[in-house]
């Protein structure tokens, strides 16, 4: 129907209805069987669906499994470290711990072979352990439900998989820090939102309220769409922390292509294009020694490395993870849909409304974006990493918003000589400001407003002047540089003694 | 609500709410960070130097009346230096051009400044009516798009300038970003959030409401009591730019800062190396000498498709094979006048506000 909603005019502005799939019924890889699902245009039967997937999920994964990615050769997968699984109970991470069981921990003892004996080489495991970790949101919204019981019942169904609970409140829990990281965890930063230069102060002692530190935090943030930004970054960074603790050397999230699309546009939304790269996949390494290499000697060996994190879901659409997830019979506890019943709709949350919609009609969108976004590059230079979401910060954000958006009578330049001029002080007592050391996503889910205030998250918190920044902020702040770290940095120019 | 101060002036009673930051700001605070926003958008691109001749396009819309203005206010103020001119289009769609050409008429007699009016019919020999009656409204917009792209080039050529600058808002340059990626047009997508284009033989374009919020220039119009003419195209069932402008308004509900936060996406990345290798390299017309990525650019590819009775041609690739398939050219095929570059490409700004709407 034309936009006017009269069928009888504007007759040739109408779209034909293009069918379902372009060639037959039948599947396109066995030729024979009747098909039973349809794949952006191409039909395929139930048998080929099941390797089609594993194949697309081995081919986005196998490839970066030893340190230096060097092809899809399985005899050869050789990771640094441990497998962490990230887990959310949503479909996409339901179907990964399938495949990831099925690739890796079923199939090695349905492999196993007579000769050599049972501890020949061959029959090593590619993950020594593989970790499921799960971070409830029960605490930080308002009338959410604790899932972690049922999550736990979900993995206890797979054997030789090792689950790790955390509450995204463990972010704001000096005790939790501390078991990874020793007395490094000290000092806190609580931060004042009140204006763009976010004035902060270091903390010592530290709060010991995880949870109303959370959901202070949390109550003070300007939007809903800073609200769940702000929870997504936070299990992130646990996750990559958790990965640390466990010595996992990869880190793999169930993001289906779909989610992935959902989450490159949000990002972009949310200013965050310089980050198009990791959103995609990431190398991430800790700065801070955890607390379990005090000699330096794994710490300069293996986890210098880092932890990749990869999205091996990414050339599988969330239609096919149901299709796999509801034909496998596997049980997916679901996700709740961020923010909170009073609220507005969140940017990420809108993003996921259009793409669904978009992808009805026009099929190919989603992998047009990801395959768009995957020839894009950073532009400008590394500043660092940001202190909150430890992802690398571009240079100049905060003379380029300064220029932009003029916010008083002096001019500009002014603006530009006031913010680059606040270097932080380092000693525990010093007031600093937490502008330059956030990327520009960062730093618009802390100040970017909207005009009108988000509804309460929960009555009783109220909103305050400051708040206290998650565990890993303080000490990136004021991080005493080790020897180790030193050395490394300049290892090529030293000669052997 | 009791009466607040203005936030930036603190001294004048704030009588609006600022949709790019939401500070509660009065008039005259308005018009100085509205302007001084351009002036600094004008100064970090370094877009011109005194003596250059300027023609500032009209469509008689919001976007062109406000920049006519600011353009010449910031000229006067902080001594540019520049010659303007305004440059219009006139597609040939009735009562939709004809009485926005009135308020460019109207700019003209203000600011003191030389007029040229360039129509489709003059330079194709086609109107947008013509061409819509022929092929419906289904892809008009990719014809208007690149016909009108040439002619403000012709345009500029003939007022002997060399520098285009367009007055594409925030608004347009994000849902740009966004549309982009959602279709993988990677080469628009890598110099859609540049704020000026220039090819080695190219006149050059820029855009300094860039960071301008559409919101915030129909205020200034309606402060400063500019009128305009709504240019909504008639013909404009642009279906996929609609989705993404829908997209973008409901973003930009949600957090104001979403349309500026877009164009920090967009700017902070770029095309990989590799990929660009792959692009095609430009080249010259070789009908009309106009720039081109192929043999024939898309307004000849587009104009022999519309004079054979196969508009599709210029259209998609199918249709471009069937033609070819029937034969050349004929000899007497009407084509478009061969294109003269300004002499000596001196760098001078045409700034000419037209929504995109291909």
């Amino acid at each position: 129907m034309s936009s006017c909603g009269n069928p009888a005019t504007e007759s040739d502005a109408l779209m034909p209805r293009r069918p379902k799939f372009d060639k037959g019924k039948n599947c396109v890889k066995c030729k024979d069987a009747p098909g039973n699902i349809v794949i952006r245009h191409a039909v395929y039967c139930k048998a080929c669906f099941f390797p089609l997937v594993a194949f697309k999920f081995r081919r986005a994964l196998e490839p970066f499994v030893n340190p230096k990615p060097d092809g899809p050769r399985r005899t050869a997968l050789k990771p640094a470290g441990n497998l962490l699984l990230g887990f959310s109970g949503g479909v996409g991470s339901t179907v990964l711990l399938d495949l990831v069981n099925r690739s890796y921990i079923v199939n090695q003892k349905a492999e196993l072979r007579r000769d050599g004996g049972k501890d020949h080489p061959r029959h090593d495991k590619v993950w020594k352990r593989v970790i499921v970790c799960y971070v409830e949101l029960g605490d930080a919204l308002p009338r959410r439900k604790d899932k972690t019981a049922e999550i736990a019942e979900v993995v206890s169904h797979y054997e030789d998989v090792e689950f790790v609970p955390l509450r995204v409140q463990d972010a704001f829990d000096p005790s939790w820090w501390r078991r990874i990281y020793g007395d490094q965890a000290l000092p806190q930063l609580r931060v004042s939102l009140e204006n763009e230069e976010l004035a902060a102060v270091l903390t010592n002692p530290p709060s010991t309220e995880p949870l109303g530190s959370l959901r202070s935090y949390l109550s003070s943030l300007p939007t809903p769409t800073a609200v769940a930004s702000a929870l997504q970054s936070l299990i992130r960074v646990l996750l990559l922390h958790t990965a640390v603790e466990t010595k996992s050397s990869h880190l793999l999230l169930g993001t289906s292509l779909t989610s992935l699309a959902i989450s490159l546009i949000s990002g972009i939304g949310q200013g965050a294009g310089f980050n198009i790269e990791q959103e995609i996949q990431e190398e991430w390494v800790p700065d801070i020694q955890p607390a379990s290499d005090s000699n330096g000697s794994e710490w300069l060996g293996g986890y210098q490395k880092g932890v990749r994190i990869i999205r091996p879901l990414r050339d599988v659409g969330l239609k096919e993870c149901a299709f796999w997830a509801w034909w496998e019979k596997l049980q997916v506890v679901g996700e709740d849909r961020a923010g909170w019943p009073e609220s507005r709709q969140d940017i990420g949350g809108l993003t996921k409304d259009f793409i669904m919609r978009l992808e009805k009609d026009y099929p190919s969108t989603v992998s047009t974006i990801v395959r768009t976004c995957a020839k894009l590059s950073p532009r400008g230079d590394v500043s660092g990493k940001c202190v909150l979401c430890e992802r690398p910060a571009q240079e100049g954000v905060q003379e380029w918003k300064a220029r932009i958006s003029v916010r008083t009578t002096a001019q500009a330049t002014d603006a530009v000589v006031l913010s680059s001029s606040s270097t932080p002080r380092t000693d525990d007592a010093a007031a600093a400001q937490l502008a330059p050391h956030l990327c520009y996503a960062c730093h618009t889910t802390l100040t970017s407003r909207n005009a009108r205030p988000p509804p309460p998250l929960f009555p009783s918190v109220s909103k305050e002047s400051s708040v206290t920044l998650p565990a890993w902020v303080g000490p990136r702040m004021r991080r005493k540089v080790g020897e180790g770290e030193m050395k490394a940095a300049i290892q090529e120019f030293l000669l052997e003694e | 609500m009791p009466p607040k101060n203005c936030a930036i002036c603190n001294s004048a009673r704030a009588i609006l709410k600022r949709p790019k930051t939401g500070q509660l700001i009065c008039k005259d605070c308005f018009f100085y960070v509205f302007e001084t926003e351009v002036h600094n958008t004008i100064l970090e691109a370094e877009l011109f130097k005194p003596g250059d001749r300027v023609a500032i396009g009209a469509s008689g819309g919001k976007d062109s009346t406000v920049l006519a203005h600011v353009m010449k206010t910031l000229n006067d103020r902080y001594n540019y230096g520049l010659e303007l001119f305004l440059l219009s289009i006139d597609e040939g769609i009735t009562g939709y051009r004809d009485d926005s050409l009135e308020t460019v008429k109207r700019n003209q007699e203000q600011y003191d400044m030389p007029l040229k009016i360039l129509s489709y019919d003059e330079l194709y020999g086609w109107t947008m009516d013509a061409i819509v009656a022929q092929i419906g409204k289904k892809n008009n917009c990719t014809f208007c798009g690149v016909f009108r792209r040439q002619a403000l080039d012709r345009g500029a050529a003939i007022l002997d300038v060399d520098h285009i600058v367009t007055g594409h808002n925030a608004d347009d340059i994000a849902e740009t970003v966004l549309m982009n990626i959602m279709r993988g047009d990677i080469a628009r997508l890598g110099r859609c959030t540049s704020i000026c284009t220039q090819g080695e033989d190219t006149i050059k374009r820029s855009k300094p409401f860039k960071y301008a919020y559409e919101k915030e220039i129909v205020m200034y119009a309606y402060f400063k009591k500019l009128d305009y003419f709504s240019t909504e195209c008639i013909y404009s069932p642009d279906a996929y730019r609609g989705h993404a402008r829908a997209f973008l308004k409901d973003l930009e509900a949600a957090r104001p800062s979403a349309i500026i936060d877009i164009i920090h996406s967009g700017e902070a990345f770029e095309i990989k190396e590799v990929v660009k290798a792959t692009q095609k390299l430009q080249q010259t017309c070789k009908r009309c000498g106009y720039m081109s990525s192929n043999e024939l650019c898309k307004a000849c590819t587009l104009l022999e498709g519309l004079e054979r009775g196969m508009a599709n041609a210029g259209v998609t690739d199918r249709a471009r094979k069937r033609m070819d398939a029937e034969g050349p050219a004929p000899e007497n095929l009407r084509t478009i006048p061969f294109f003269q570059q300004p002499n000596g490409l001196r760098r001078t700004e045409i700034a000419i506000a037209y929504t995109p709407s291909s």
